[in-house]
């Protein structure tokens, strides 16, 4: 009976096929809410929808000279590394269905999985701009990592718990945004990188090199990595909007929390240009990480001197 | 100085090489030197500072002689001084390359060397720069006893395109490329993110405009060069009527050259917001695209308007003007006018306060004055890098006497600089057009002109939005030309992207491109190609068939 609830959770609900709707759903807010913002109408509800079906009936072209094992499993690989990590994460305002100490770290690399697939994506392919493209998103990782990562610590040690589910039952007496306000920047900025979102989409810059380390793909390799995009935007979003926006609380005041921030990314996507990689990293290390190494020293000497 | 100073100053200069000289117009110089005195004739020209480099027109003098003529033509302000050298007509003659005296010759020189045959010795990249790679070896499309026949494509191995140089990849941009939605192939050589050569090759859309105006009469002609450019289309009527009027000696009524000129202006402001749009989408500043090509339907309804048409106004005549500017029109211009200054200047302020943006643009691609001089730029690129370069100002046409122009100038030169001079250059348009309405002259909108030109030539000379367009205009008594030579602002840019892009990194090589505001459409004009029969390439007639069936199987 376990077994067959696991599974159903996997597949179903929460995880699968809600996980991919919702991301799908949260998509479409992002985007609508760009093009609203650009003076654009913007698309439709069921856009992102139609696009996913559309890309799964296509032909998958495979250009010749690259390995078919990776072509062919990396997709894969990165849409399973974010679902796998939703089974942690406080979706839709729902608790998490697995937990166990230190999940918020496996969470963490189970959502950068994507980022290094489509890196390894476009080493495998033999295009250019796919081998530049991916040069700059694992540039880009090793930039935003470490301060995003530093970003989500501050509320774990203010817990004092490496599992999702305690920080969250934490952060719903305590608004950390008000306590340590700029993990919550990095944690937002760092989103917006991760997710390789204007003003850090220079791995995919369209006006240079294309669509970066995914421009070889097409058909349903494409729209796996796509939904693997949308399914991090609904995990990682529900992570930030859980360590600092006052815990889970009642799921309809959860999604309001986590649209706030789409809409506070998608201002910022629209607000500002796009950085060139050296600038990304050097923006990452020089301001990013300092910021977040200070708070999480602030929050330390605070917590011993209290304590 | 004066323009006759200029060319006493000029006649001067060229002394010991001319074997004849003469004054055609008042404002022009021809000096007849041989081919061997060329490069010291352009280097006294270069050092002594007179002007620069414009065109080089190439010539066929059959059948009257049987010889070529390579014209190379400096201007200086309002003087145009042309060095013109005889070929012979058989075999493959031989030039001596200019290019190490003045580099911005490179191009013209490539130019005239596969259109009319000319071996230029010395130049540094003789390779095509228009003509397809299939065109046959030997046929020179601009030769008088070229026939359509003799292009037939010849088998050729597809271009290597880019690949692995050691350690160093070659990224292709174009001919089909997101960067660029034009037709124009460049081929950055990049060390990771550095950019370590550049290279570039036109010519994808080559419609042999200049070699169809020698069988088209001169009415004819003004309809098919407004299609030179999709942009800036009205430039190209009124420089060539301008210079077909000057060769039939016709008075121009000034209520028609007021209204050139207030057309004129809104073209420049509907291509500088375009430029801006699409510079910024460069960038990856979208909300700053969508919102400038917002603001520019505005100008373009309003050209619609006055003209009804949105791209190719059609308002020039030889003569004069099609189109009055009624009262009711004059109150929608001002309305216009006043909205697009207002957010003119709220562009301004974003390209030259926005932190983001700024990162992107401040002291990138930066071009000093003597660089922009010795690259032979021009138009808003020029000046942004203090090169005080306007035809309107240097050699004022039309009604730029009685309403001018102030120049807009920036010493800095890099892509920031490009930003400001343009929005600047605009606000300056917008008090101009304002003027033109409130002031415009009374009279009639054309004169009669006459079905066939006097023998002779003439130069006329135009600042579109991207820079001097220069027309070489020869008639030899006709109904048609026998020469007309069309040289675009964007042709003496290029030099300046390819030299600059060198050291920068490859997410600025967009932007670089962006920053001189190429004009693919008007660089490519010279040749046509009617490729091998097959499916994809259509007849005249068989284009007409094929619509009316179409058309009839709708109904």
């Amino acid at each position: 009976m376990n077994l067959l609830t696991s599974l159903f959770s996997l597949m179903i609900f929460p995880a699968g096929l809600a996980l991919i709707l919702s991301g799908l759903l949260y998509e479409w807010a992002d985007r609508k809410l760009v093009a609203r913002f650009q003076n654009r109408v913007g698309p439709r509800w069921f856009q992102p929808f139609a696009d996913i079906l559309k890309l799964l009936a296509k032909e998958e072209i495979k250009p010749s000279g690259l390995d078919s094992a990776l072509f062919y499993g990396l997709p894969i690989l990165a849409l399973t590394g974010a679902l796998t990590s939703a089974l942690y994460a406080p979706i839709l305002g729902l608790p998490p269905i697995h937990s166990f100490p230190g999940d918020l770290i496996v969470t963490l690399y189970l959502l950068s999985l994507l980022t290094i697939s489509m890196g390894l994506a476009g080493w495998n392919a033999s295009s250019r701009f796919s081998v530049i493209g991916a040069t700059r998103s694992l540039t880009q990782l090793f930039a935003y990592e470490a301060p995003f990562l530093l970003a989500l610590l501050g509320p774990a040690i203010a817990a004092n718990s490496w599992t999702i589910r305690d920080v969250s039952a934490y952060a719903e007496n305590h608004w950390l945004i008000l306590t340590q306000p700029v993990g919550f920047v990095i944690a937002l900025i760092g989103l917006m990188g991760k997710l390789e979102l204007p003003p850090f989409d220079a791995p995919e810059a369209e006006t240079e090199i294309v669509a970066g380390a995914l421009t070889e793909y097409s058909g349903r390799g494409l729209a796996l990595f796509t939904l693997g995009k949308s399914v991090e935007l609904v995990v990682a979003v529900s992570l930030v909007a859980a360590f600092y926006l006052g815990g889970i609380g009642n799921p309809l005041l959860f999604l309001l929390k986590t649209l706030g921030i789409v809409l506070l990314m998608s201002l910022l996507q629209a607000l500002l240009t796009r950085l060139r990689i050296d600038q990304t990293v050097g923006l990452w290390w020089r301001l990013g990480a300092l910021l977040a190494l200070l708070q999480i020293l602030v929050l330390i000497l605070v917590k011993g001197w209290l304590a | 100085m004066t323009t006759e100073t200029l060319l006493q100053r000029a006649a001067e200069l060229l002394t010991p090489f001319a074997k004849d000289r003469a004054r055609p117009e008042s404002n022009r110089l021809d000096v007849a030197i041989s081919a061997n005195d060329l490069p010291a004739a352009a280097e006294t020209l270069s050092n002594a500072d007179w002007g620069y480099l414009s065109a080089i027109t190439g010539m066929d003098l059959a059948p009257e002689a049987d010889e070529l003529e390579a014209l190379y033509h400096f201007c200086d302000k309002a003087a145009v001084t042309t060095l013109r050298v005889r070929l012979p007509r058989a075999g493959r003659p031989e030039i001596p390359s200019i290019s190490p005296q003045i580099p911005a010759a490179a191009f013209f020189e490539r130019e005239l060397g596969e259109m009319l045959g000319v071996t230029v010795v010395g130049t540094p990249d003789p390779s095509r720069l228009f003509l397809p790679d299939d065109w046959p070896e030997g046929v020179y499309p601009l030769r008088r006893d070229f026939k359509q026949e003799q292009a037939a494509p010849v088998e050729t191995a597809n271009r290597p395109e880019g690949g692995r140089v050691g350690n160093k990849f070659i990224v292709p941009i174009g001919p089909q490329h997101p960067a660029l939605k034009e037709p124009g192939h460049f081929e950055f050589e990049v060390d990771g993110e550095i950019i370590t050569g550049a290279r570039m090759r036109l010519g994808y859309v080559h419609r042999g405009i200049e070699k169809a105006t020698e069988e088209r009469n001169w009415i004819q002609n003004l309809y098919l060069l407004e299609r030179v450019c999709g942009i800036c289309s009205h430039t190209h009527t009124s420089v060539y009527s301008q210079g077909v009027e000057k060769l039939a000696q016709v008075e121009t009524p000034p209520r028609a050259l007021a209204i050139r000129e207030l057309v004129a202006g809104l073209e420049r402001i509907h291509s500088h917001l375009l430029w801006l749009g699409v510079a910024a989408h460069e960038a990856g500043f979208d909300t700053l695209f969508m919102y400038s090509w917002r603001d520019r339907e505005t100008v373009m309804n309003l050209l619609e308007e006055l003209t009804g048409n949105r791209v190719n106004y059609s308002i020039c005549v030889l003569g004069g003007v099609k189109q009055d500017i009624l009262p009711e029109q004059a109150a929608s211009i001002h309305q216009a006018i006043g909205y697009l200054e207002e957010r003119i200047r709220y562009y301004l302020d974003v390209v030259s306060s926005d932190t983001f943006f700024l990162q992107r643009t401040r002291g990138i691609g930066t071009m000093t004055l003597d660089e922009a001089k010795r690259f032979g730029s021009l138009g808003p690129t020029a000046r942004a890098s203090g090169l005080r370069r306007d035809v309107r100002l240097d050699s004022p046409y039309g009604a730029y006497t009685r309403f001018p122009v102030s120049i807009v100038t920036d010493e800095r030169g890099d892509l920031e600089a490009r930003f400001a001079v343009r929005m600047k250059e605009l606000l300056v348009t917008c008090s101009t057009i304002r003027a033109i309405v409130d002031n415009l002259p009374a009279g009639e909108l054309t004169t009669r002109f006459p079905r066939k030109i006097p023998a002779g030539e003439t130069v006329s000379r135009v600042e579109a939005p991207r820079g001097e367009v220069f027309y070489f205009i020869k008639s030899g008594g006709g109904e048609s030309p026998t020469r007309l030579k069309i040289r675009t602002p964007s042709l003496c840019n290029w030099t300046s992207v390819l030299n600059k892009a060198v050291g920068h990194q490859l997410a600025d090589v967009p932007m670089l491109i962006a920053g001189m505001d190429p004009c693919f459409s008007c660089n490519d004009r010279m040749v046509t190609v009617r490729g091998k029969k097959d499916s994809r390439s259509m007849t005249w007639s068989e284009l007409r068939e094929y619509g009316i069936q179409k058309y009839q199987g709708r109904r």
